[in-house]
């Protein structure tokens, strides 16, 4: 299949445009996926060094680095804000649907580029311009302090009266319209622009995980934008849908926030489920095991992530049948991904395992999924969360489950898939040393946390009772070697372009047989303008 | 041993003599350094949950150490120098019934004494008193509406103006007093944004939210004192809004009653013609 | 067949189609929300019988307890004149609320209520109650405000409400005008809500 395409692309090869039209006005899907994953890495270093901040400040009882009045304890909301905002909004959902998504989707259902190239364009800009907008939020008028949840009437004029708030809120408008352009064109792209023979049930489960998302993302975020634009329209023009002064109901803003919420963790862990079943099966040199249960398992997850919102609001004041309802839809959701989890071990099983660094990822993140999906089962149950509502415990929970599992998706991504991108292959030792360290550092620093939690220790706060004193100190050693670990990160980046081994088109051997891997590395500037025919072949799993 | 006994129980006993019986060695519920379970469970609830969450805790430890012995198995024994070529087996209808099934089958293990514990801590059983609780920026304010609407203040402590023994970031100048061994039913509401009045001791946690009472229900097991934190983000003093319970036997929050009737005569019902007065003043 | 562009341009459009009526469901959640705690009492919404007395009596009675907020923007001082009173079920009963403004202006407020437990919501029914309408007080002046309601005699045959023993009915006073400082622009709005006082 490779021929026909390998022939093509040479006469394309040097025609690329000049600096500022390829990469300002850029219509090209590889070219947008790698801005994409630029500012993914630029706010990667942000919302990083945000959080590094914070444990400096936690490592020790008592305020060290923030002063201690209403400034410097803003200032700490602002950064716990902006972390959450940022990671969730501008590194992984850039990361692995503007970047791996934009770069792969087309490669692997073997069509020329996106469906609307253009709109491609605007997606980018207009996430760029939403970062923009964040930036400024959190630099002016004490920024937003309102954790990245937003609930009025903290969020209201009354209590964040500056433009913080506003800039925020639009920041996120502006990052959602961002979001549903690019689903869109996800969406029609692997509708309408498959190669011939690619069937939606021969999709390799990347591409599912995407087109799943994409829907999320169209679901989802209309309902953020509207809720947002009802804050906007409190903050600023005399309406009241949250302000309970005025006949509005601030739980309605919860309801709203979390119908959307929910789904968002989907739509960042998604991709990382898709990038983590072609590893596995690339370095297991096996096909995905029980190839249409780990698609129709990532569907589930994506439908019953729309009935269990409230499981985050377990203490705003629930009828107990509204409780026990959601206790049970929220557990639902272990069943599916007990599948995915179990499928990627079957899929291992019986294979030829090769430990490349992306399969080192790739078991890093089933390891940390697992201890941060159990404790997600004690956390959906609406009596344990009487204790556990608000403390380290969740703050443990979700960055195991979502956090650092998406990252450790995205390295996983980067390192598999950097060949294809660069034309060079990544430090081997450096790598594996980064790996490790990143490995470790992460749960040095979160593991503790679950401790913490236990004991009682909320979230968002910049001092702690003495006795949480022990764990945190812990924690933030982690987050230390976190730190080196991502460091190092960039330096393997800088490695790879500058050093890097040359590679083939497919330099991972039998078990790589996505449609990627079919054509040069690094990836030509057109791919597949003479359509792959894929008929006949065996499912792309 | 029994010699550090006689010692310690003459200690009390001397203390007793000395200060009167409030300061006999109290129960102390909060939490404590490289603590690594829940905190004493001390109400019904608590000890429910406490209960539930140790059979959690078993299943997932069981789920954690089950898929990470997998996991090192596929890693040692498939590995590519032991197993150069690759089975091509991608079905096992029976496998993958079976662990669609057998999850369901704990899941259900989990909800049915879940939700048993759920229901339990929501009926609040024949109230023998009750306490109102209304979150500030950045304070509690308590109101006993069944003992002449006493209402005070419970302010935290700064960290320089601590005495000896008072936890920091925990301590408040007027803790809520409550007796022991009664069914007290807790009335919250806020003045301003969100809070969460929360004692994790006594698996007590709900929002404090505007324009809306929510209502539950604890019980102290015995008299003592009881640490909280707000637990909603509320603003930039959120990580200062402690909540200090002290819990008396029966008799001693009767007399304490009295006593703060006299105390906190101001807050309530003359605190109104206080300003009224200032206002005319104006 | 349709050109690619078309078959395209088709699921785009039907895909903003989505998006538009995600947001337009967004916006109507405010009333759909609404709807739904008024018809099922979620969230401690009492129900609201203007005219007519409850259809069934009993001889069985409920503890109702009364409780009372106000917005710190309303200086005002308001308090339940009973904590709490013993009911019939079924039967209309009366009590009272006691407002007295303490500011030295004129001042307007609406109260907000619900009603704990949330699940006894659906079997309280208000017949009268001062919520229903603003309320403007002159400086210094104090008045009692009736509130009338009924227990549904149901509340006992339902397994979810049997258990409850007391239900609590809970006001919060918040200021119509939201200026807090601006004496001005309040004490121009005198005229017309006056007349809401002794109604």
């Amino acid at each position: 299949m490779a021929n026909s395409v390998e022939a093509h692309h040479g006469e394309h090869e040097h025609h690329y445009p000049g600096f500022f039209t390829r990469w300002f006005c850029s219509t090209n899907h590889k070219d947008i996926g790698t801005l994409y994953l630029w500012v993914a890495m630029i706010a990667a270093i942000i919302g990083g060094v945000m959080s590094w901040y914070i444990r400096a400040e936690l490592a020790e009882p008592g305020l060290q680095l923030i002063s201690n009045d209403p400034e410097g304890r803003q200032f700490y909301n602002v950064l716990v804000t902006g972390h959450g905002f940022i990671m969730v909004f501008f590194v992984v959902m850039p990361a692995m649907i503007g970047g791996f998504g934009n770069w792969f989707v087309p490669l692997m259902i073997g069509a020329p580029d996106m469906a609307f190239p253009r709109m491609n364009n605007i997606s980018f800009w207009l996430l760029a311009a939403g970062f923009i907008l964040l930036l400024i939020a959190a630099f002016i008028d004490g920024g937003p302090g309102t954790g990245w949840t937003v609930y009025p009437p903290l969020s209201s004029a009354d209590f964040h009266p500056g433009r913080a708030v506003d800039f925020g809120i639009l920041s996120l408008h502006v990052a959602g319209a961002s979001s549903i352009l690019g689903a869109i064109n996800f969406i029609v792209t692997i509708f309408n622009m498959r190669a011939p023979g690619m069937t939606i049930h021969r999709m390799p489960l990347f591409v599912w995980a995407m087109l799943i998302t994409a829907f999320l993302l169209l679901l989802a975020l209309p309902v953020l934008a509207g809720g947002l634009t009802m804050l906007l329209t409190d903050r600023n023009f005399g309406t009241s849908f949250f302000d309970p002064g005025q006949g509005g109901d601030p739980v309605l803003w919860q309801h709203l926030f979390w119908f959307f919420g929910h789904p968002e963790v989907y739509i960042i862990i998604l991709p990382a489920f898709g990038i983590i079943s072609q590893i596995v099966s690339t370095f297991s040199k096996k096909p995905v095991f029980g190839y249409l249960g780990m698609a129709y398992a990532m569907a589930a997850i994506g439908v019953v992530g729309f009935v269990v919102w409230a499981h985050h609001m377990y203490t705003v004041g629930f009828d107990v049948n509204t409780r026990a309802y959601f206790t049970a839809a929220t557990m639902v959701i272990a069943v599916p991904t007990g599948v995915k989890i179990f499928s990627w071990l079957a899929t291992m099983w019986g294979g030829s395992i090769r430990m490349e660094v992306p399969m080192m990822y790739a078991v890093a993140f089933i390891f940390l999924f697992v201890v941060g999906g159990v404790t997600g089962i004690t956390l959906a149950n609406s009596s344990a969360d009487l204790v556990f509502h608000d403390t380290y415990y969740v703050v443990a929970h979700f960055h195991y489950v979502m956090g650092i599992a998406a990252i450790l998706g995205m390295f996983a991504g980067w390192y598999y898939w950097i060949g294809k991108m660069s034309g060079r292959q990544y430090p081997e030792t450096l790598s594996r040393l980064q790996f490790w360290l990143f490995f470790i550092g992460v749960n040095v620093l979160f593991f503790p946390q679950h401790f913490s939690g236990f004991a009682g220790m909320p979230r968002r706060i910049p001092d702690y009772p003495d006795a949480y004193a022990p764990y945190n100190y812990i924690s933030s050693i982690g987050a230390l070697i976190t730190a080196v670990g991502t460091l190092l990160f960039f330096v393997v980046l800088w490695r790879t372009y500058a050093a890097g081994t040359r590679v083939g088109a497919n330099p991972w051997g039998e078990g790589a047989t996505t449609l990627e891997w079919s054509v040069d590395s690094p990836a030509p500037w057109h791919t597949h303008e003479d359509l792959p025919d894929m008929a006949g072949k065996a499912p792309a799993e | 041993m029994f010699k550090r006994l006689i010692i310690k129980t003459s200690v009390v006993w001397l203390g007793l003599l000395a200060v009167g019986p409030v300061l006999a060695e109290e129960y102390v519920a909060r939490s404590k350094p490289w603590q690594m379970w829940l905190q004493e469970p001390m109400s019904p609830s608590a000890e429910k949950i406490n209960d539930l969450n140790v059979l959690l805790l078993w299943i997932e430890v069981g789920i954690v150490v089950f898929v990470l012995a997998l996991l090192a198995y596929c890693i040692i024994r498939f590995r590519e120098k032991r197993n150069p070529t690759p089975t091509k087996t991608t079905h096992n209808t029976a496998l993958e019934v079976a662990w669609t099934a057998i999850p369901v089958l704990i899941l259900v293990a989990i909800a049915v004494p879940s939700l048993k514990v759920l229901y339990y801590t929501d009926q609040t059983p024949n109230a023998e008193m009750t306490l109102k609780v209304a979150g500030n920026q950045w304070y509690w304010t308590y109101i006993y509406p069944d003992h002449g609407d006493l209402e005070f203040d419970s302010n935290p402590i700064p960290d320089d103006e601590l005495k000896p023994g008072q936890p920091r970031l925990l301590s408040v100048d007027n803790p809520v007093y409550l007796p022991a061994n009664t069914n007290i039913r807790l009335l919250l509401s806020s003045n301003d944004v969100i809070h969460n009045w929360a004692i994790p001791s006594l698996a007590v946690k709900l929002d404090n939210t505007p324009g809306r009472v929510n209502e539950t229900w604890v019980r102290i097991n015995k008299p003592g004192s009881y640490y909280g934190m707000c637990s909603e983000l509320c603003g930039v003093y959120h990580s200062f809004m402690p909540i200090h319970i002290k819990a008396l036997s029966r008799e001693n929050f009767k007399k304490w009653v009295v006593k703060a009737k006299l105390e906190f005569a101001a807050n309530s019902r003359s605190d109104e013609t206080l300003r009224v007065a200032q206002v005319e003043i104006r | 067949m349709a050109s690619l562009q078309t078959r395209n341009r088709r699921i785009a459009i039907s895909l903003v189609t989505l998006v538009v009526g995600m947001l337009g469901l967004a916006y109507a959640s405010v009333p759909l929300y609404e709807l739904f705690c008024r018809v099922t009492g979620y969230g401690g919404t009492p129900k609201i019988k203007i005219a007519g007395a409850p259809v069934k009596k009993s001889n069985g009675t409920i503890e109702v307890r009364f409780d009372a907020n106000t917005n710190k923007a309303l200086q005002w001082h308001f308090k339940p004149v009973q904590v709490k009173q013993t009911v019939k079920l079924g039967e209309p009963s009366l009590a009272f609320y006691r407002v007295k403004n303490t500011s030295a202006n004129l001042l307007t407020g609406t109260a907000i209520f619900n009603v704990t437990p949330f699940k006894a919501a659906s079997y309280f029914s208000k017949i009268d109650c001062f919520c229903f309408v603003e309320q403007t007080l002159k400086p210094g002046q104090e008045i009692d405000m009736p509130v009338e309601f009924f227990v549904d005699p149901e509340i006992f045959s339902d397994p979810k409400t049997q258990e409850i023993s007391a239900i609590t009915l809970s006001y919060t006073f918040y200021p119509v005008e939201r200026d807090e400082d601006n004496v001005d622009r309040t004490l121009s709005r005198k005229s017309g809500s006056n007349d809401e006082i002794d109604s």
